[in-house]
């Protein structure tokens, strides 16, 4: 049977979250980690904006019969302006879409998760799409 | 005539590849890989107003089109899909019946080729292992550019136990993957009808084209 | 490695990083990054979820394609990554980071550069493939 759910999901947000300014430590801990350069010192390396941890990772109400939680299956990131220190940043959560597939593990559904993050400027920071795969 | 069999575009949600990024490619690397065409297997869809006419004739490059679907057997490429197969078969369904799908196409005009069957869980090989064989397969995918080491091999002997043909296709999903692995035909091909012919025919054989990229690089 | 994109030619080969990631690195990343899941502090709390061993976070492979594309275009900048995740990867396994230029093009938004981008076990198993998309200054 094909996976069923209440579509309406789909385009729901499910979390906003302001985060406290973007510390230097933070910063060179991520970059120092990572081995990914920044631009400057002023600035965070692109794929800083992945660190960033709302109040809620999924929405309270996913249909249930997805499976267990599984594992990042991929992401799709456009970035804006560069993350700068001291930044506020929000990031706004929805759920882009839900689809199944099969693959070497079996049955799978998939979630995308949409997180637009803004500065404090209202800027374009980074659309962040990414795939939970779920079994 | 040498055709990628499988490929897929941005229209897969997997694949990062725009079609005529693929034709720019391919015409670029003509002396490492001499393709002459393509068929997108786009997974689990069906888009009858697709029609890339305009890119074949800027590129010189034939563009058909197919669909990979999903069945209880592993995944299936179908070629020749017409709105018989589309109104009989929800190519969205991950469930497809594969003793259903691979004659019924046949009997309306196609022909479904299962792909990576030495994939785990998705392959016809180990299907096989405990389930009865499905009628009306002509061909099966032996050559597969995304799979891993040792899976194209498990077909040899699907191939020399049923007396399948074998196709090659890239599977790819990036268009530096495009036509590592392909077919040639004996036929000449110019349309999808031409193309269902020859996979019945058999005149055809799978061909690996990535050593002579690596030499290439 | 070219700095203008001029300079950048279709088939153009990135810088290539060749890895093998300690435990302690993955775990030292996984933190920095807010990720604490168990599954990428250790082999212990990894086989506790089911997985055969510690795992890298897929978000580490997405800054190591990053670092391939500013180590292969000092000075442009990164406007699109993508990744798809094909198989786990594992510390202590040396893996290849690569990619390839596939695509210039000069749009009202700049010059844009896209490339195709690979991480893959030294035996060729492909476990992460993914594009960027990357904008070069303008002229002058």
């Amino acid at each position: 049977m094909a996976l069923d759910f209440d579509r309406s999901i789909i385009g729901s947000e499910f979390d906003r979250t302001v985060f406290a300014p973007v510390t230097k430590e933070a910063v060179v801990e991520y970059a120092s980690t990572s081995g990914e350069p920044a631009r400057n010192d002023a600035t965070a390396p692109p794929t800083f904006v992945l660190r960033l941890r709302g109040h809620r990772w999924m929405p309270e109400n996913m249909p249930k019969n997805l499976g267990r939680a599984g594992f990042d299956a991929g992401k799709d990131i456009d970035f804006g302006v560069p993350v700068r220190i001291g930044d506020v940043l929000t990031a706004v959560s929805t759920v882009h879409d839900i689809y199944e597939k099969t693959g070497r593990t079996g049955s799978m559904a998939f979630v995308v998760l949409r997180t637009v993050v803004t500065n404090q400027r209202d800027e374009h920071v980074a659309i962040i799409d990414q795939k939970m795969m779920f079994r | 005539m040498i055709l990628d069999l499988h490929t897929h575009s941005d229209a897969s949600e997997d694949s990062r590849a725009p079609v005529e990024t693929y034709m720019k490619w391919l015409v670029r690397k003509r002396d490492v890989l001499p393709i002459d065409g393509i068929v997108l297997t786009e997974h689990r869809q069906w888009d009858p107003q697709a029609d890339y006419r305009q890119l074949e004739d800027k590129y010189g490059l034939l563009i058909l089109r197919g669909a990979e679907v999903e069945t209880d057997y592993g995944h299936v490429l179908v070629y020749g899909v017409n709105d018989d197969i589309t109104s009989h078969f929800d190519f969205t369904n991950v469930r497809l019946s594969a003793q259903e799908l691979i004659p019924a196409v046949a009997r309306m005009g196609g022909v479904a080729v299962p792909c990576h069957p030495g994939r785990p869980t998705i392959g016809l090989c180990e299907h096989y292992e405990h389930k009865p064989p499905i009628e009306d397969v002509v061909a099966v995918e032996a050559l597969n550019g995304g799979s891993r080491r040792g899976e194209n091999e498990r077909v040899q002997h699907l191939i020399e136990r049923y007396g399948y043909h074998a196709v090659g296709g890239s599977d790819s999903h990036l268009v530096s993957f495009i036509g590592i692995c392909a077919t040639e035909f004996d036929d000449d091909i110019r349309s999808v009808e031409d193309l269902v012919h020859s996979l019945q025919r058999g005149r055809y054989r799978p061909l690996d084209f990535r050593d002579r990229l690596k030499k290439d690089a | 490695m070219p700095t203008r994109f001029e300079d950048v030619d279709v088939g153009h080969d990135l810088q290539t990083l060749s890895l093998t990631l300690s435990g302690e690195q993955v775990k030292s990343y996984a933190i920095a990054a807010r990720m604490p899941g168990g599954r990428f502090m250790s082999d212990e709390e990894a086989r506790k979820e089911g997985l055969p061993g510690q795992i890298v976070p897929g978000n580490m492979s997405l800054a190591l394609f990053s670092r391939v594309i500013a180590e292969s275009f000092p000075g442009a900048t990164l406007k699109k990554l993508s990744a798809t995740f094909r198989g786990l990867v594992h510390p202590a396994r040396p893996f290849v980071v690569h990619g390839v230029v596939t695509e210039k093009h000069r749009t009202d938004h700049g010059d844009l550069v896209e490339c195709d981008l690979v991480l893959e076990s030294t035996e060729g198993d492909r476990w992460v493939t993914g594009t960027a998309t990357v904008q070069f200054p303008p002229r002058g």
